[in-house]
C-alpha cells in the first residue's frame, strides 16, 4: 500500500475477537487488518503497536461486513462469505476456513453483501446485500436454506430481535421490513420516508442503519435518525443530526451514531443530541463497541480514512490505529 | 819603590796594587806591598780586638790630654800624646781599610758564587725546557694519525687471500704489524690504480654511447615533420572512411588535462555511447592552455589573478578579500564536458558538466534544442526550464545542496551559507552527476566502477525525462486550447461520448496550491514537495464546475500526478465531504496503472483528465436520481449505461467503465 492508496482508503467494517483483545477491520481494497488491542492499550504502547499485526487481502471487492462468532471471523466480499478461524488469525495464518456464496439470479454484476447477522436460536447466518434479497445460511451445514424477498432495492442493514425472533432489514428503497425468522414471512413494512417528521427529501429515502433494543428501534439514513416504538409502529423521537447516519447503537442510556461528518453523536432517548465527539476520518462508516472484555472496553470508529479512532473514554478520542 | 810613585800615600796603596799588576804585566819584577795578601793572613777577630784596644787607648789619651790641658801642662806631653793619637788614628784607618777590603772580598766571593749558581740554574732551566719539548714531541708522535688510517683497507683475511705474494709477503708481514700495514697499503694502491683505469675506460664508453644516442635522436626528430605531412594527407581519407582518428587523437590529447572526475565521465560516456547508444556524443570544451597552466606550479597564475583584483578601494578591502576567497573556492576547471543526447524525434538534450576544483564536485547545466518550435503553451513554461528540467531525476535528488560533506567546512571559512545561491551560475550538483564522475562521498576518490554502473541507468533516465517533458509540452498546448488529446491506443479506456469538457488548464505556484482548502489532506500526508509542479484543471458541464488541483512530481511519468477535486454544483463539495468525489479521486489516483497508455506512459496525465470528465458525467447524471421533490426536467439526463446507480454502505456511483460493453459498474 503506497501513500496514495492509503490516502484513498475507507474502512467499512469492524469486529472484535471473542476474547476481546483483537480488532479486525475491513477496507475498500478488500483487505482485513488485525490489530492487537492489548498492545495498543498497554502503557508502553508505541507507534508500532498502532499498526496491524496482520494485514492480508481477503476478497476481490471491498469488505463491507465483518461478524465474529465464538470461534470464527466471517467476512463478506464481492458476493461471497469467508470464514477465518480466530485462533489461526492470531497465529498469523491467512487461510480461510470456508468460503460460500449465496445463489444469485443476475450474472452480469456480482452483488455485494452489506450486512450479516447471526440468529443464535437456530445458529443461522442471515446476509443481505446487493441483490435485494435476504439469504439465510445454516452455520453447521453451510447450506443456504431460505431467501427472503421483498425489497425493491438493495439491502443496507440487518437487525435481529431476539425475543420475538424477528429479522429487521433496511434498504435503499426506504423500507424497513420485519420478517419472522421461524416462518420466513414478512410481518411488517415501514416506509420511513413517508413519515413527515423523519423524512428528508433533499437527501433521499434510503435506510442505512438499524438497531433494536427490546421494543425500540432506531433507523436512519436519508431520513433523519429516529427512535421508533415497535408496538405502535410510530416514531417517538427524531434526532436533529445534519448528515445521513450509517450506523447507530444503543449503549446503556445513550444512543451513539456515526455517519456523514467527522464526529460521533451521543444522543439521549428523548431526542436531544448530547454531544458530538470529533474524529479523524471526514465521514464515518462503522462503529463498534468492545463489551466482551472489561479490560479493553473501547469504542472504535472507522470511515473514509486509513485510520481507526479508538475511544477509551467514550467522550474523547484517545488515539488512532492505522492500516 | 818605583820611579813614578815617589810618595807613599796610604790612599794610593790601592792604586799601587794596580800599578804593580800593570808592572807585572809589563814584566817588571818588583816587590810590592800587597795588602790584599795581608788580608788573608790576618784574623778578623784579632783585628776587632785591636780596634777595641785602639779606641780605648785613644780615649785614654784624649782624657790625658784633656787633663793635661786643664792642668796647664806642657805641650810636649800633649804633643807626644798627640802623636800617639795620630798613630792610633792611622791604625784605625788601616783597620777601617781592612774592614772595607774584607767586605769587598766577601761581596766578590758572594757575587762569584751567585754567578756560578745562576749559570747552573740557567742550564737547569734549559734542560727542563728541552725535556718538556721532547715530551711534547713524543706525545705528538704518539698521537699522530697518519692518513693511512683513514683509508679503508680490506680485511686481513681478504688481503691475504687476494693479494699476490710479492705484495703480501706473508712471511714478513704475519709477524710484523708495521710491514703488514705497509703491505696492505700497497695492495690498496694497486687496487685503486686498477679501478681508476676501469673507470676511465667506462667513461670513454659512455661518451661514445651518448654520442650515438644524440645521433639517433636527431634522426628521429627529422622524421617528425614527415609524419605530420602524412597525417595531414590522410585526413581526407579518414573523413571518407568515417574513422575520426585524428579527432579522437586530439580529444585524447586534451583529455589528458581533464581533472579525474571529468576524465572518468568522458571515458565512461564515450564507452557507453560507442557500445550501447549511437545517439550519445561527448566532446570537451574549454581552454586547454589554462588547464595546462593549472597543472604547473601555481605561483604565477594565482599571483596575477589575485593582484589584479586587489586594485580595489581600501574601504572595501576586507569584503573584497572575502569575495575573492569565495570566487577562488567556487572556481571551475577551465575544461568542461558536453554530452548530447539525441532523441528519435530529433530533439537534443545538451548537458554541460563542470568540475569545481576546490570543492571536488561536478555540476551540470542543461539546454534543450528541438526541431519544432515549442511555443504557445503558457502553462508549460516551467517544463523545459533548464533550472528545473533535471529536478529529481532520481527520487529526492534536488541538486540544490552540495553532496560533498567536506564542503560545509570550506563554506564556513568564506562565509557561504548555501550553495543554492550559486547554483544558477555554476550548475546543479546532482548526486547522479557525482556518481557518473565516479565521485562517491562516503569513500572518496574517483572510482571508475561506480561511474560505469550508473551510466546506463542515468542516460536512460535523462532521455526519458526529456521525452516526457517534450510530450507534456505538446499536451499542455493542447490542454490550454481545451482539447484533451487522447491517442488512439487509449480510446478504449473511455466511452465514445463524453459531454463534460475541460475549460481551463493553468499552472499554479506552490504557495497558491497550499492555500487551497481541498488539498490539505495531501499536504498532511507529505506527498507535496517544493520541487513539484502544480496545475489547476477546470471541467464543466452545464452549471456544474469541477476543479482539480494537480500535483506533478518532476519524475513524471514514473510518479503519477495526484488529483484533488472540488465540485461546485448546488453547493460546494470536495473529496473530503463527498464519498463519491473521493471515489472519483481514487479512479484517477489509485487506478493510474490503467491509464498509462502505451510505453513509456507519457499519456498518463491526459488520460487522467479524460477519465475525470467521464466520471463527472456519471456523477451528474446519476445524481439526478435523487427524488428531491423539485419540479421540471432533470438538468442532466441519463445517457450513460449503468446497471446500478448506488452500491454499498456509502452508496457509491459506478465509475468504472467496461469496454467493449460500454456500461459502468462499481469496483
Amino acid at each position: 500500500m503506497g501513500p496514495v492508496e492509503l490516502l484513498h482508503m475507507s474502512v467499512f467494517s469492524q469486529s472484535f475477537s471473542p476474547c476481546g483483545r483483537f480488532l479486525a477491520a475491513g477496507n475498500n481494497y478488500g483487505e482485513i487488518a488485525l490489530f492487537s488491542l492489548s498492545a495498543a492499550l498497554s502503557p508502553d504502547a508505541s507507534e508500532a503497536s498502532q499498526k496491524p499485526i496482520l494485514n492480508f487481502t481477503a476478497h476481490d471487492g471491498p469488505v463491507f461486513s465483518l461478524l465474529s462468532t465464538d470461534t470464527h471471523l466471517l467476512s463478506a466480499g464481492n458476493g461471497e462469505i469467508s470464514a477465518w478461524s480466530w485462533a489461526e488469525l492470531i497465529k498469523k495464518s491467512t487461510k480461510a476456513a470456508w468460503t460460500r456464496k449465496p445463489s444469485y439470479e443476475t450474472s452480469l454484476e456480482i452483488p455485494e453483501i452489506n450486512a450479516m447477522i447471526i440468529n443464535p436460536k437456530d445458529n443461522s447466518l442471515i446476509v443481505g446485500g446487493g441483490d435485494n434479497n435476504i439469504h439465510i445460511m445454516d452455520m453447521e451445514t453451510g447450506i443456504f436454506k431460505s431467501v427472503l424477498k421483498g425489497h425493491t432495492d438493495y439491502i443496507h442493514c440487518l437487525c435481529f430481535k431476539e425475543r420475538e425472533e424477528e429479522i429487521l432489514s433496511g434498504g435503499e428503497d426506504g423500507a424497513v421490513r420485519i420478517w419472522d425468522s421461524r416462518t420466513n414471512r414478512p410481518v411488517h413494512c415501514i416506509e420511513v420516508f413517508k413519515y413527515e417528521e423523519c423524512a428528508r427529501p433533499q437527501f433521499g429515502k434510503w435506510i442505512s442503519c438499524l438497531a433494536t433494543d427490546s421494543d425500540w428501534m432506531l433507523c436512519g439514513g436519508g431520513p433523519s435518525l429516529s427512535l421508533w416504538h415497535l408496538r405502535s409502529m410510530s416514531p417517538t423521537s427524531v434526532f436533529p443530526l445534519p448528515g445521513c447516519q450509517r450506523e447507530a447503537v444503543f449503549h446503556q442510556d445513550l444512543i451513539m451514531s456515526v455517519g456523514e461528518g467527522p464526529y460521533v453523536s451521543h444522543c439521549l432517548h428523548g431526542g436531544t443530541v448530547k454531544a458530538q465527539i470529533p474524529c479523524t476520518p471526514s465521514s464515518l462508516n462503522t462503529l463498534a463497541l468492545n463489551l466482551k472484555n472489561t479490560e479493553h472496553r473501547v469504542m472504535t470508529v472507522g470511515g473514509s480514512s486509513h485510520q481507526i479512532d479508538v475511544f477509551t473514554n467514550f467522550s474523547y478520542r484517545a488515539f488512532s490505529l492505522s492500516f | 819603590m818605583t820611579a813614578e810613585g815617589s810618595k807613599i800615600n796610604i790612599y794610593q796603596a790601592n792604586n799601587m796594587n794596580k800599578n804593580c799588576y800593570l808592572d807585572n804585566l809589563r814584566g817588571i819584577d818588583v816587590r810590592v806591598y800587597n795588602e790584599e795578601v795581608e788580608l788573608e793572613v790576618r784574623d778578623p777577630q784579632q783585628d776587632y780586638m785591636l780596634y777595641k784596644d785602639t779606641c780605648a787607648a785613644l780615649a785614654k789619651l784624649m782624657e790625658e790630654i784633656q787633663e793635661l790641658k786643664a792642668g796647664g801642662a806642657k805641650s810636649v806631653e800633649i804633643e807626644e800624646r798627640r802623636t800617639q793619637c795620630s798613630v792610633h788614628f792611622i791604625t784605625l784607618k788601616k783597620l777601617n781599610r781592612l774592614a772595607h777590603m774584607r767586605l769587598k772580598k766577601g761581596r766578590d766571593q758572594t757575587h762569584e758564587a751567585k754567578q756560578r749558581v745562576d749559570v747552573l740554574h740557567l742550564q737547569l732551566q734549559n734542560l727542563l725546557y728541552e725535556v718538556m719539548h721532547l715530551q711534547k714531541e713524543i706525545g705528538k708522535c704518539l698521537e699522530f694519525r697518519s692518513q693511512h688510517e683513514e683509508i679503508e683497507l680490506v680485511s686481513e683475511e681478504e688481503f691475504f687471500q687476494e693479494a699476490p705474494a710479492e705484495i703480501s709477503r706473508p712471511h714478513v708481514t704475519r709477524d710484523d704489524q708495521h710491514q703488514l700495514t705497509l703491505a696492505r697499503l700497497d695492495w690498496e694502491l694497486e687496487q685503486r690504480k686498477r679501478l681508476a683505469e676501469q673507470y676511465k675506460m667506462s667513461l670513454a664508453r659512455k661518451e661514445k654511447i651518448q654520442k650515438a644516442i644524440e645521433q639517433k635522436r636527431e634522426y628521429l626528430s627529422s622524421l617528425q615533420p614527415g609524419l605530420q605531412n602524412i597525417m595531414q594527407a590522410s585526413l581526407p581519407v579518414q573523413e571518407y572512411l568515417a574513422i575520426p582518428f585524428e579527432h579522437m587523437q586530439k580529444q585524447a590529447e586534451v583529455a589528458r588535462h581533464l581533472p579525474p572526475p571529468l576524465y572518468v565521465l568522458l571515458v565512461q560516456a564515450g564507452a557507453y555511447g560507442q557500445a550501447c547508444d549511437k545517439n550519445l556524443s561527448v566532446s570537451i570544451s574549454g581552454d586547454v592552455d589554462e588547464a595546462k597552466a593549472l597543472s604547473r606550479p601555481p605561483e604565477d597564475s594565482q599571483g596575477t589573478s589575485v593582484s589584479t583584483e586587489h586594485s580595489q578601494t581600501l574601504i572595501f578591502f576586507s569584503s573584497v578579500q572575502l569575495d575573492d576567497k569565495r570566487k577562488e573556492m567556487l572556481r571551475r576547471h577551465p575544461l568542461s564536458l558536453c554530452v548530447d543526447l539525441k532523441c528519435k524525434d530529433g530533439s537534443v538534450l545538451h548537458l554541460f558538466f563542470y568540475y569545481l576544483m576546490n570543492l571536488n564536485i561536478l555540476t551540470v547545466k542543461t539546454k534543450v534544442s528541438t526541431t519544432t518550435d515549442l511555443s504557445g503553451a503558457v502553462s508549460a513554461g516551467e517544463l523545459l526550464n533548464s533550472e528545473s528540467l533535471l529536478n529529481c531525476l532520481y527520487a529526492s535528488d534536488h541538486g540544490k545542496e552540495t553532496p560533498n560533506p567536506a564542503n560545509r567546512y570550506q563554506f564556513d571559512k568564506v562565509g557561504i551559507t548555501t550553495f543554492g545561491d550559486y547554483v544558477s551560475d555554476l550548475g546543479h550538483p546532482f548526486v547522479w552527476v557525482q556518481k557518473l564522475g565516479g565521485l562517491q562521498f562516503s569513500s572518496g576518490g574517483a572510482q571508475v566502477a561506480l561511474s560505469a554502473s550508473h551510466m546506463e541507468r542515468t542516460m536512460k533516465l535523462l532521455r526519458g525525462r526529456l521525452q516526457a517533458r517534450l510530450a507534456l509540452h505538446k499536451q499542455f498546448s493542447s490542454l490550454e486550447h481545451s482539447i484533451i488529446p487522447v491517442s488512439s491506443e487509449c480510446q478504449h479506456l473511455f466511452p465514445a461520448k463524453v459531454v463534460s469538457g475541460l475549460v481551463r488548464w493553468t499552472t499554479m505556484s506552490c504557495q497558491e496550491f497550499t492555500e487551497l482548502g481541498f488539498v490539505q489532506h495531501v499536504l498532511k500526508a507529505g506527498l507535496v514537495h517544493e520541487t513539484d509542479l502544480f496545475f489547476m484543471a477546470t471541467v464543466e458541464r452545464g452549471t456544474a464546475r469541477l476543479r482539480a488541483a494537480v500535483v506533478m512530481n518532476p519524475r513524471y511519468p514514473d510518479v503519477a500526478p495526484l488529483f484533488s477535486l472540488s465540485l461546485h454544483w448546488k453547493g460546494e463539495r470536495s473529496g473530503r465531504t463527498d464519498d463519491n468525489l473521493q471515489a472519483m479521486e481514487s479512479e484517477v489516483n489509485v487506478f493510474r496503472s490503467e491509464l498509462q497508455g502505451p510505453r513509456p506512459g507519457l499519456q498518463l496525465l491526459t488520460n487522467q483528465i479524460q477519465r475525470l470528465c467521464v466520471c463527472l458525467d456519471v456523477y451528474l447524471e446519476t445524481e439526478s436520481q435523487v427524488c428531491d421533490g423539485s419540479e421540471g426536467p432533470k438538468e442532466f439526463p441519463r445517457e450513460k449505461m449503468c446497471l446500478r446507480t448506488a452500491r454499498g454502505p456509502s452508496r457509491l456511483k459506478p465509475f468504472k467503465y467496461n469496454h467493449p460493453q460500454g456500461f459502468f459498474s462499481h469496483r
